[in-house]
């Protein structure tokens, strides 16, 4: 499986044509198809090409379990 | 615009862009869903369909009276709706509610609306801890749609078999909690 940096990752942002990914506790997953990411961002809150563990644990109203139907593209390397 | 109203928004410390940028999602999310419940009511036919005909037209209605309380608050707050009814669409903070692919599976219509008022929970809770302590209007109107987002939620979740809703559909009027808001 691919493995990204965090700027490899940040390119991934769902504008001008890249695909849009987000990092979830080390797990990359492309939401590019999702509807709720389209254009890369996501309720106004959250961009595509970041690694969103700390908003998903804490502050977002909803669980991991959404990002199950996203395809996972890859492995986020730590630091 | 209300211009005190949006510098009292600020100074408590409320990202105004953010807040707008939701509530024009949500407005559309309910705007759509309108749209969207007509077709899932219209096709909640025959002997189970019919039982659950009268309440997704309740839900319907009320999420039309949601759209029509959201876009007051959108425009004092300096906001504004797309020109574009199809950017409107496509910005919504929900998924389509669309019809299932057999129309005549009431099990799948029922999991489309609970889907769709799951998701308008998840979005007014988010308002409501935006706002809470912070902008009292916003927080007072995205409480009010909360309650009756969540009453859609449990009756469609005790047609599906989840468990009781604790309560009674709707008795005469609509929008008992927005209401106030479309006076």
């Amino acid at each position: 499986m691919r493995t990204f940096t965090r700027e490899e990752l940040a390119r991934c942002n769902g504008r001008d044509g890249a695909p849009a990914y987000v990092a979830y506790r080390g797990t990359v997953y492309d939401v590019s198809k999702a509807f709720l990411w389209m254009g890369g961002r996501h309720q106004a809150l959250h961009e595509a090409g970041m690694d969103l563990t700390e908003a998903l644990d804490r502050d977002a109203p909803h669980g991991a379990e959404f990002l199950e139907p996203c395809p996972r593209v890859g492995r986020l390397l730590p630091g | 615009m209300a211009k005190v109203a949006i510098e009292m928004v600020k100074k408590a410390g409320v990202n105004l862009d953010q807040l707008v940028e939701l509530l024009v999602k949500n407005a559309s999310a309910e705007l759509t869903t309108y749209y969207y419940y007509t077709i899932l009511r219209v096709n909640l036919i025959g002997l189970e369909g019919e039982g659950i005909k009268e309440i997704a037209e309740t839900a319907r209605i009320e999420d039309r009276n949601h759209f029509e309380a959201l876009v007051p608050r959108i425009y004092e707050l300096g906001g504004e709706l797309p020109g574009d009814m199809k950017a409107f669409h496509d910005i919504s903070a929900c998924p389509p509610a669309g019809l299932p692919k057999n129309p005549a599976d009431v099990k799948a219509i029922l999991e489309v609306l609970v889907g769709a008022e799951r998701c308008a929970v998840r979005g007014y809770t988010q308002i409501c801890n935006m706002t809470a302590g912070k902008d009292h209007r916003t927080y007072d109107l995205a409480l009010a749609i909360l309650n009756e987002e969540i009453e859609h939620e449990s009756w469609f979740s005790e047609f599906l078999g989840e468990g009781p809703s604790g309560h009674f559909m709707r008795r005469g009027e609509t929008s008992p909690f927005v209401g106030k808001f479309l006076r």
